[in-house]
This record gives structure tokens, sequence and C-alpha cells, in this order.
């Protein structure tokens, strides 16, 4: 009984590098939503409203995104434009290669938000006079944002577990100081593991709480999904 | 430009890419069984059966599965329990697919509609036999779309193991690399070959579907 | 359009200044590998490639940046520039040779085998791939993972090899009884055995003769080697060439690498640790002899 004492006292004592090296996946996961969120929404623009062959375009990008594993995507941008002269952080690396396959995901919910949006909508918009980008733009999207939360939130909650691969392509996150804690102390490995999961489920239902709160906050009475219930994985 | 990369490391990926499909398939297993079970416990379990499932599914989706690999495979030897790279990965992996499972299922189970349950119970079945030749078949054609989704997300989520020493496509891409510094050719091509795999799965699953599918059972809401 | 001008020729003072300053170097190395790049608690690197690094750049008048990175990347990160030296014991080789340049070889070592005290096996069972694992590991990018690769696995000897990204996830895996035995350089394995006392024992040595060298980019664009192997000299190494191609690395008695070599191969490490947090100051002040003499008085030798 003094061992587990003793253990939990030890594993303790690494919380600071265990948080500080948190942060750098909570640095991550911002700027990837970023630049998913940015590309999400201009690929499902284009899947809605570009025609034929553009809509096409979009779609294969989506699915090649979302066919390659985020590791394979993590390497290539991280040794890729080494092949061209020019090389980049760990971090940006992470945050394109998790970024761009995260906009794959959301243009899927953005595009199935946007088509949402009861179509009279988008008809008087331009009956009043409004060209086509100012309709979507102001009158379109920002319902289709409020009608995309729910998924949204399913994307953010994946997105979360997986910055943690980054540490693939050497990112100080917390696993790699998970590894360098089992490394040096093995008999603290489960206490040490079981602790980042903690700080991850802490974490995930935090974000999700937020979400919730923000969906209530930008909710506009009579405008619903139809969509039943459920939490659907996107990915893991 | 030069493409560097040789033939002869074909032989290599295709051992790696054995390995990926073992991996892919034995966690698929697991999550379906464990998966059921969980799904049956949280809808038919009383209290004391359901809450552990709820817990077990909350965990499993609320952390990384990096972090569960390495629980099982660095932290179970502090339990005693010394599994091999193989079956860490596959308990894993597993572990975690069985907790989305969980979810499919029970989505799946509560869409059969109620009716199906209580004509079963009249005609004199008991409840698991109920479960068993009526809910289940009708449950398990619904799920194949989102579980369709699971098994290309684990054949992608394969690739982790690695991390522990398991040569699968990913661990023999990284070793060929690292030795020959052709890290952008060599994942060039795993990302073709990951590609490829989805497609034809993906192709494969939707030729299964078209085969099982029973007409007038959709999703809830049909009417009684 | 004044202020602009005297704005633009301040600018160019200040970075012209900047710039006189001294060359600043990134160096990358795997840590840890006792006993040659370690890290104290409080995160400050150090080990005999680290600390001879320092002493070179000391010597030869510029600055470094020691980063830790994986060992099997840290050739490729000084091929694309992301770091200019690589110091983390490599073993100068015609296969890494034709993508970096090395400096002239500053230690000799050999391969260990390193396996367990319980498992009853020796040099050649455990390597033969008759353990109950019928692996052995290694780490990933190490002369010792391509030795078992080429030299046992092509000579059609039936053995897994494990790859690994430290040297210390090889051994615990060797603890954990997921593999037979670990192949890596002998100073390492000696230091992991001082680690783990009661588990672990050295099997046998294998006899490569591998030579460690400092590598930067092919081509060397900075002019950097040429400075680290005038320092090496300066700070006590000279290499001869030796009958039957073999080189010859002779340690001037009572130089800095000589002392360097006393400190770190064979005090025990926890203590070579305390001494060091100790001295640190005076080696980062560029007072080699201080240091070493302080270092020396801390372990009593």
């Amino acid at each position: 009984m003094e061992a587990v004492i003793a253990n939990v006292v030890e594993v303790t004592r690494h919380l600071p590098m265990l948080l500080r090296s948190s942060l750098i996946n909570i640095q991550l996961l911002l700027a990837l939503l970023v630049v998913g969120f940015l590309v999400g929404t201009v690929v499902a623009l284009l899947q809605v409203y570009g025609g034929r062959f553009v809509g096409v375009v979009a779609f294969v990008y989506e699915w090649v995104f979302r066919s390659i594993p985020a590791l394979v995507l993590l390497f290539l941008f991280y040794y890729g434009p080494a092949q061209f002269g020019l090389y980049i952080s760990s971090f940006l690396a992470a945050t394109l290669a998790l970024g761009f396959r995260s906009s794959a995901y959301q243009s899927q919910v953005f595009r199935g938000a946007i088509q949402s949006v009861p179509p009279g909508q988008m008809l008087a918009a331009r009956s009043l006079g409004m060209g086509r980008g100012r309709a979507v733009i102001s009158i379109v999207l920002p319902q289709a944002f409020r009608l995309a939360i729910p998924g949204w939130s399913n994307e953010f909650a994946s997105v979360v577990k997986d910055t943690t691969l980054a540490y693939a392509v050497g990112l100080n996150e917390i696993m790699r100081s998970a590894r360098i804690i089992v490394d040096r102390r093995y008999d603290l490995a489960m206490l040490a593991l079981l602790v980042v999961a903690l700080i991850f489920l802490v974490f995930t239902y935090a974000g999700n709480g937020l979400l919730g709160v923000v969906e209530r906050r930008v909710r506009v009475p009579g405008l619903t999904t139809a969509e039943p219930g459920g939490t659907r994985r996107e990915h893991g | 430009m030069t493409f560097n990369f040789d033939v002869s490391y074909l032989p290599q990926l295709a051992g790696g890419l054995v390995v990926t499909l073992e991996v892919t398939s034995c966690c698929i297993a697991i999550g379906i069984v464990l998966g059921i079970l969980l799904a049956l416990g949280r809808v038919y379990g009383g209290r004391f059966i359901s809450i552990p499932c709820s817990i077990y599914i909350h965990f499993f989706r609320g952390t990384p599965l990096l972090v569960q690999l390495f629980i099982v495979y660095f932290g179970l030897p502090n339990w005693g329990i010394r599994l091999s790279a193989f079956a860490s990965g596959i308990l894993a992996l597993g572990l975690n697919t069985a907790a989305y499972q969980a979810e499919y299922f029970r989505g799946a189970i509560q869409a059969v509609k109620a009716g199906q349950m209580v004509a079963a119970r009249s005609l004199g079945l008991t409840r698991l036999q109920a479960i068993r030749h009526v809910v289940l078949p009708q449950a398990l054609r619904l799920v194949i779309p989102p579980w369709s989704n699971e098994l290309i997300l684990m054949l992608k989520y394969s690739s982790i193991v690695f991390s522990i020493a398991l040569y699968d496509l990913m661990g023999v891409g990284k070793r060929i690399a690292s030795r020959h510094f052709n890290y952008f050719e060599v994942f060039i091509v795993l990302a073709l070959l990951y590609l490829a795999l989805v497609l034809l799965i993906t192709l494969g699953l939707r030729w299964v579907e078209r085969r099982l599918r029973v007409p007038g059972l959709g999703t809830a809401g049909r009417g009684a | 359009m004044r202020t602009v001008g005297i704005g633009v020729l301040v600018g160019a003072l200040l970075v012209g200044g900047l710039a006189l300053g001294q060359d600043k170097y990134i160096v990358a190395s795997d840590i840890p590998w006792a006993p040659f790049e370690m890290v104290t608690d409080a995160g400050d690197f150090f080990g005999f490639d680290l600390d001879l690094m320092r002493a070179i750049a000391i010597v030869a008048g510029f600055e470094i940046e020691i980063r830790n990175v994986a060992f099997d990347v840290i050739i490729e990160n000084v091929r694309t520039g992301r770091a200019d030296i690589g110091a983390s014991g490599f073993t100068i080789t015609a296969d890494r040779a034709q993508a970096v340049d090395f400096s002239v070889p500053y230690f000799l070592s050999n391969q260990a085998v390193v396996i367990r005290k319980d498992s009853g096996l020796n040099i050649v069972t455990a390597l033969a791939g008759l353990g109950p694992n019928r692996a052995v590991g290694a780490q990933n990018g190490t002369t010792g993972f391509y030795w078992v690769e080429d030299e046992l696995q092509a000579a059609g000897v039936n053995v897994e090899l494990k790859g690994y990204e430290t040297y210390p996830a090889a051994i615990l895996d060797l603890v954990n009884q997921r593999v037979d035995a670990v192949v890596q350089d002998e100073p390492a394995s000696k230091a992991s055995i001082a680690a783990y006392p009661e588990l672990l024992t050295i099997a046998g040595i294998i006899n490569t003769n591998e030579y460690f060298g400092f590598l930067v980019r092919k081509g060397d664009p900075k002019g950097i080697l040429p400075r680290i192997n005038a320092a090496l000299a300066q700070l006590g190494l000279t290499v001869r060439d030796a009958p039957g191609g073999v080189q010859e690395l002779v340690i001037e008695e009572g130089s800095i690498i000589a002392g360097l070599m006393e400190v770190y191969f064979g005090p025990d490490l926890d203590e070579i640790m305390d001494a060091w947090i100790a001295s640190k100051s005076l080696i980062f002040a560029g007072d080699l002899e201080g240091f070493l003499a302080s270092m020396k008085a801390q372990l009593g030798l």
C-alpha cells in the first residue's frame, strides 16, 4: 500500500511537466481547427454552389484526406517540403496535416448544414436583389453554422484526441512527455498514463460543455436540424 | 527531381501489409463481440449492468487511442500482465472500437421497432430468444453503414502500432525510410497503398450491404 | 523621408552588429543515451558528447544550441538544414558518409549484447533467436540495428528484430520480457546495466570497431567541420593511420578530452549528474579547465 502511495506522489511530481506539454496539444488543436474551419467552409461552398467539375474536385479532395491515415499525412507534411528545399517545424507540419484532414470532415458537416437551410431563404434573398455571393454570406452561412454545431462538436471531440499523434513528428506534446516518464521509470507507467487519460477526459468534457453553451446562446428559435440524435464517430 | 524508391522494398511492404490486415481484422472482431455485448447491456441490462457499460464507453471514447495503446503495452506490465506487441495492439484497438461499435449497435437495436419485440414475446419467445432471432438480425443489417465507417477507421488507425515496435505497413515504411533517407517517396507510396485499401474495402462493403438489404427495413419512424 | 533614412541606417547597424556576434549552430542529439548524452531533472543537457561539443564550441569560437531529436531522424534533420551538427554517438559508416560529412573520429566503440540475468541465455543463444521471444531489440537507425539486419538476418538466422525510437525503450522491452537481448554500443550498454543491476547483464561484446564522429550537412556549406577538427586537435586528440586500414586515436594525457573521458566513463551515473549540476556554471562560462577540476573533485577522482 505504501508503495502505491509512494508511486502516486512520484507521479504528481511529474504533473507540471505533463500539464505544460499539454499546452502544446491545446495550441495545436486551436491552430488546426482554424485551418480546418477555413478550408472546410470553402470546400463545402464549392461542393454546394460550385458546379459539376468543381464539385468533383472537392469530392476527391475530401475523399483523399479522409482515407489517408493521419500518421501518413503527418509524415508527408513533415518530410515532404524538405524535398523541395523547404523545411518546416513539427508544429507547422502537424497543424497543416491535421488541419487539412479536419477540413475534409468539417466540409462534410458544413455541406450538410448548408443544404439543410431551407431553400426558401436563398430565394427570398435573391428576390430582394441580393447577389448570390452576398446571399450566401449573409443569409445562408450564418444559419448553416448554427445548424452545424452538433456535427462540429463531434469533430472537435475527435480532433482533441488526434493531437496526440503529432508526437510521431517530434512535437514535444503530452505523449512525448509521457514516454519520457515511462522510459525513465517503468514502474510508474500505468499511473502516469492514467493521469494523461484523465487530463484528456476532463478537457474533452469541458470542451463539449462549452460548445453546448455556445449552441444554446446562438440558437435561433424555429431553426432546427432534421437530424435524429446520436453522436456518430466521424473519425476516432 | 528524382523519385528514390526501389522495387526491392515491395516484398517488405507486402509483409507490413499483411500485419496491418491482421491487426485490423482481429481488433474489429474483438470490437464486434464486445460491442454487441455492451450495447445489449445498455439497452436490456438493469442499472448494475448498464452503468458500468456506460462508464467503459465514456472512457474509451473520451481518451486518445494512443494513450489506450500505451496503457495496454506499458501500463499492464505494472500489474503483471505482459502482452506481446501484437496482442497489445489488437487488445487496445479492439477495446477502443468496441466502445464506438456499442453505440452504433445500441442505436440500431433501439431503431428496430418496439413492436417486433412485443410480437416476438407474444408468440411465446423468451426475451433472449427474441433478441437473438428477431431483434439482432435486423439490428445487424441497420448497423452496416456506420459499422463500415468504423472498419475503415480502424484500418487507418492500425498504423499507430508502429510505435510499439510492431511492423505493420507504417512500421515497415518508416524502417525503410530511415535507412535510405527517402522519407517522402516512401510515405507517398504508403499513402497510395492505404487509399487503394480503403477504396477496395469501401466497394466491398457496399456490395455486402446491397446483398443483405431487407426490403422495408429502414430507419425508425416508418409507422408502427 | 529623413526619418525613414535614419531608421534604415540604425536598422542596418543593428543587424550588422548582431551579425558580428558569434556563429550559432544547432546541435541535434538523441537524449538520453548514457553516458554520451543525458539530461538532468531540471532539463539541462550534459554528457560526454554534449560537453565535448561545448568544449569544441568554446575553443573554436562559436555558439551552440542543443536540441533533443529522435536518433533515426537526426541525419535527416542535418541533411535538410533543420540542424547544423549531429552529435549523438554516430558511428562513421560508408552509408552514412554518403548522406552527411563526418569529423575526425573521436571515440572507439564496440557493440555489446545486453540480456536478462534470469534468462539463462548466452550471447550465442540470445542472438541466434533461441530465447523465448526469438527476438532481439535495437534502437532505430543505430549500427547495432543494422548489424542484426546485415550480419544475422541476412545470414539466415531466424531472429526477429524489433526497433525502438529510444534506447531506454528497447531496454524497457527487455525488462518486460518482450525481447531476449538488446544490441547497443558498449558504453550505453554498461550504463543500462547500472540502471537495472539485479535484472540485466552484458552477455558479451561484438567486435565491430566503430568510430564515432560528429556529422554535418554534405558539402559542409557553413564550414563547420574544419573548425571542429581543429578544435578536437587542440583539445588533445590525434588520429593516426595504423596498419590494416585501422585508425588509432591518441588522446594526450592530461588534455581536456582525457579529462572528459575520465569523468564520464567510470563513475556512477547519478554521481556524474550531481557533479555536473555543481560544476555547470563553469562550462557555461567557458572555463574548461575549471569545469574538469570541479567535476573530478566532486567525483573524488
